[in-house]
C-alpha cells in the first residue's frame, strides 16, 4: 500500500471575480521513502495542493472533490482536532519563504523546541532541548547556536533551521514547497544534499513543490508536470525529463537555460495561462500549442498512457 | 589614459567602501567593502555577464555605473568620457546614455500611473519632443519590446499586465531614450522561466536594434551563458575571473567558479559528471582579508601564500583571466 494515495483532488476558491479550481481533479501516490516533484509555473496550483494535503487552506478555499488516503485514512474526514495530531506528528511542511517562517522575538532553539511540546503532553522540556541538540547536528547547525535569534542566522541557516522543524517530530511524509528558491546556488546545493541523506537515513518521503526544472529532476524519483490547475504529465524523472510527451513539459523544457551541451536558442511559450474562473471547454494547453489538433479546443482531453507508470493528458500524444 | 572609443565602459581600481557608523559606545564595526579594486572593460555592443551570489558586489557595481552611488576610489570613464565624479547637469546629461532595468517589475513600476505616462517619463525629464512626438515615442518602444499592438497597452495601468508584461514596459522605459549603455539587473529573477527566456530573447533584439551596450547581473551561469559574449565571476567585492562565456563556463579556472558550477543541479545530465570539488566542507580559519577572498573555504588554497597575498587577475587564454596561484 503506498503512503500517500490521492484521488481526484479538486480544490476551490471563493474569489471576487466568481469562483475557480485552483486544483481540478490531480490523482497520483507516493511509496515510502520515496519523493515525487511537481512542477510548473506560478499560479498553476501546486502550492495549493501541498496546503490542501496539510489541510492548511486559506478561508476561501475549499477540498471540493477527491480524497486523500494518507496510510489509508482519508484525511478529508478527520475533524480538525483529529487532523491537527496529523499535522507535524506525521506530515510536515517545509513553507516557502521560510526565511520569513521564524519568529523573530524567539530564540531557534526554542522554537524547534516548541514544536515537539506541542505535539506530545508528556514531553518534558529538557528532553525537547536534547533532542533540538540532536537535529541541529543532524541539519549541520552547531550547538552553540541554539540561543541565537533568527536574525543571528544565514539564510542558509535559517533555511536548516527550519528543516530541523519539520524533523522534529518524526514525521513520515515533508512537504517542501520552493524551500531553496531564495537561496545562492552554493547554499541551496549543500540544502539538497542535505535533504537527500535525511531521507535516506530516515526513510522519507518527500512531495517536492518547485517552479526549478532542474531542481526537481536533482530530487525527484517521479515528477507530475502542472498546468492550470491540472496535472497534465505524470510519470518517472528519466521518462519524463529524457523524453517527455505534453507539448507543455516540452515547451518549459525548451524554456530553461542549461550549462551543457550545444547553446540552442531558448523558446518561449507564447501566450498567457488561461484564466481559471472561466477555463476553456477543451484542453487548456491549446491556445499556446504549437500543434493542436481538430478537437482539442472543444473537448476535454484524456489521459493517455505511454508506458506503464508515464502518462499524459493529451489528445495528440498517442 | 584615455580609453580608446570603442570602449563603453571603462573602470579601474574602484573600490566601494560602505562606512560602518561608531555606535554610542564607541566601539566602532568593521567597514564593508563591497567592491575591491574592480576594473573591466565592456566593448561597444557587447553582453556582459557579472555573475555572482547575494552580498558578492554585483549589484553595487552596476549602482556605481550607474550613477545612484559614488565610488569612493578609482575612476570610471563611459564611452571615452571620464564620470567617476559627476554632479548637476553634467550627471543629468549622462543619465540620458545609461539606463537600469530593475529586478522586481512590480516594485519598479508606479501603481498610479498608465504605461504611456511610465515609458514616456524619461522624455519629460529630459524635456525632448512635443506631445505627439512622446506619443509617437512610445508607441514605437512598445512595439520593439513586443508589447503589440501598443495601443492596446500604453493606457493600461500595471495592475492590468502579467509580470512578463511589466517587465517588458520596464524595458521599454530604459530603451525610449537610446541609451547607449543598460545595465539590467537580474531582470528575470521574479519570473517564471518560459517568461524569462521572452525577456531574454527582447535583451537579444535589442542589442541588434538600438546598438546598445549590455551589462546583465545575475546569479545563474546558466542564463549567463545563454545572454552573454562575456563572463565575470565576482566573489565579495573581487573580480575573480573573467573571461568569454563558453570558456569560464566549459573551462573554468578558478577555484570559486569550479564551485559555482559544482552547485547547479545537474539536469538533464547523468550523476557521473566529474565534479570539481573545490568547496571546502568545513571553513577554514585564517582568512585575515589580506589573501584571497576565497581562501577560507578553497580546498586548493595553500596557507601562507594565498592567505597572505592577494592574487591578481592574470591571462590563462585568449582573453581569459583568473585570480588565483593556482
Amino acid at each position: 500500500m503506498p503512503l500517500l494515495s490521492v484521488e481526484n483532488l479538486t480544490v476551490g476558491y471563493n474569489t471576487k471575480h466568481g469562483s475557480l479550481k485552483a486544483v481540478d481533479r490531480v490523482s497520483f501516490t507516493l511509496k515510502e521513502g520515496e519523493s515525487l516533484g511537481f512542477v510548473g509555473e506560478s499560479g498553476c496550483g501546486k502550492t495549493t495542493m501541498g496546503m490542501a494535503l496539510m489541510g492548511l487552506l486559506p478561508p476561501n478555499g475549499s477540498v471540493r472533490e477527491g480524497e486523500i488516503l494518507f496510510e489509508g485514512t482519508d484525511l478529508l474526514k478527520l475533524s480538525s482536532e483529529q487532523m491537527r495530531q496529523v499535522r507535524w506528528s506525521e506530515i510536515a511542511m517545509i513553507f516557502q519563504a521560510a526565511m520569513n517562517a521564524l519568529n523573530p522575538v524567539q530564540r531557534v532553539g526554542a522554537q524547534v523546541a516548541e514544536a515537539m511540546l506541542v505535539h506530545d503532553d508528556l514531553l518534558k522540556e529538557e528532553a525537547a532541548l536534547a533532542k533540538v541538540e540532536e537535529l541541529f547536528d543532524l541539519v549541520g547547525i552547531p550547538r552553540d547556536r541554539m540561543l541565537d535569534y533568527p536574525h543571528q542566522y544565514s539564510g542558509g541557516m535559517k533555511q536548516r533551521a527550519i528543516i530541523a522543524m519539520a524533523l522534529a517530530c518524526n514525521p513520515k511524509l515533508i512537504i517542501a514547497d520552493e524551500p531553496t528558491t531564495a537561496l545562492d546556488v552554493i547554499v541551496q546545493d549543500q540544502i539538497l544534499e542535505e535533504m537527500k541523506q535525511l531521507q535516506k537515513e530516515f526513510n522519507l518521503s518527500i512531495i517536492f513543490i518547485s517552479h526549478d526544472i532542474s531542481i526537481v529532476a536533482d530530487m525527484c524519483h517521479d515528477i507530475g508536470v502542472m498546468y492550470a490547475g491540472q496535472l497534465v504529465e505524470y510519470g518517472p524523472r528519466e521518462a519524463v525529463f529524457e523524453s517527455p510527451v505534453h507539448p507543455y513539459t516540452k515547451a518549459l523544457l525548451a524554456s530553461f537555460p542549461t550549462l551543457t551541451g550545444e547553446k540552442t536558442d531558448l523558446a518561449p511559450i507564447p501566450g498567457e495561462t488561461p484564466n481559471l474562473v472561466r477555463p476553456p471547454a477543451g484542453c487548456r494547453f491549446c491556445d499556446r500549442c504549437t500543434k493542436p489538433g481538430s478537437t482539442c479546443k472543444t473537448e476535454p482531453p484524456q489521459w493517455v498512457a505511454i508506458s506503464e507508470e508515464h502518462k499524459a493528458l493529451c489528445c495528440r500524444c498517442k | 589614459m584615455n580609453p580608446k572609443n570603442d570602449q563603453i565602459v571603462h573602470i579601474e581600481d574602484v573600490c566601494k567602501i560602505y562606512k560602518a557608523k561608531g555606535s554610542f559606545f564607541g566601539t566602532r564595526k568593521k567597514d564593508v567593502v563591497a567592491l575591491d579594486r574592480v576594473s573591466l572593460t565592456i566593448p561597444r555592443g557587447e553582453i556582459f555577464g557579472l555573475v555572482g551570489e547575494s552580498g558578492s558586489g554585483k549589484t553595487t557595481l552596476g549602482r556605481l555605473l550607474i550613477g545612484l552611488e559614488e565610488t569612493s576610489s578609482g575612476k570610471m570613464f563611459l564611452d571615452g568620457e571620464e564620470v567617476t565624479h559627476l554632479k548637476g547637469k553634467e550627471l543629468k546629461r549622462f543619465r540620458r546614455k545609461v539606463q537600469m532595468i530593475f529586478q522586481d517589475p512590480y516594485q519598479s513600476l508606479n501603481p498610479q500611473r498608465s504605461v504611456f505616462d511610465t515609458v514616456s517619463e524619461p522624455l519629460k525629464i529630459h524635456k525632448i519632443g512635443l506631445g505627439s512626438d512622446k506619443y509617437e515615442k512610445a508607441r514605437q518602444a512598445l512595439q520593439a519590446v513586443g508589447l503589440a499592438p501598443p495601443e492596446d497597452f500604453l493606457h493600461r495601468y500595471p495592475h492590468r499586465l502579467s509580470g512578463g508584461q511589466r517587465q517588458r514596459v520596464a524595458i521599454a522605459r530604459a530603451m525610449i531614450l537610446n541609451p547607449k549603455f543598460v545595465i539590467a539587473d537580474e531582470p528575470t529573477s521574479m519570473l517564471d522561466a518560459s517568461i524569462s527566456a521572452q525577456i531574454f530573447n527582447i535583451l537579444l533584439k535589442m542589442r541588434t536594434d538600438f546598438d546598445v551596450t549590455l551589462l546583465f547581473i545575475t546569479h545563474s551561469l546558466a542564463a549567463a551563458r545563454y545572454l552573454c559574449d562575456r563572463i565575470a565571476v565576482i566573489y565579495r567585492g573581487n573580480l575573480m575571473e573573467i573571461g568569454p562565456g563558453e570558456e569560464v563556463i566549459g573551462n573554468p579556472i578558478h577555484p570559486y567558479t569550479k564551485a559555482l558550477l559544482d552547485a547547479i543541479p545537474k539536469f538533464g545530465q547523468k550523476e557521473t559528471v566529474r565534479r570539481h570539488g573545490t568547496l571546502l566542507v568545513r571553513e577554514r580559519k585564517g582568512g585575515n582579508g589580506v589573501g584571497c577572498a576565497f581562501f577560507s573555504r578553497c580546498s586548493v588554497a595553500e596557507e601562507g601564500q594565498c592567505s597572505m597575498v592577494k592574487p591578481v587577475l592574470s591571462e590563462r587564454g585568449p582573453g581569459h583571466r583568473a585570480a588565483c596561484f593556482f
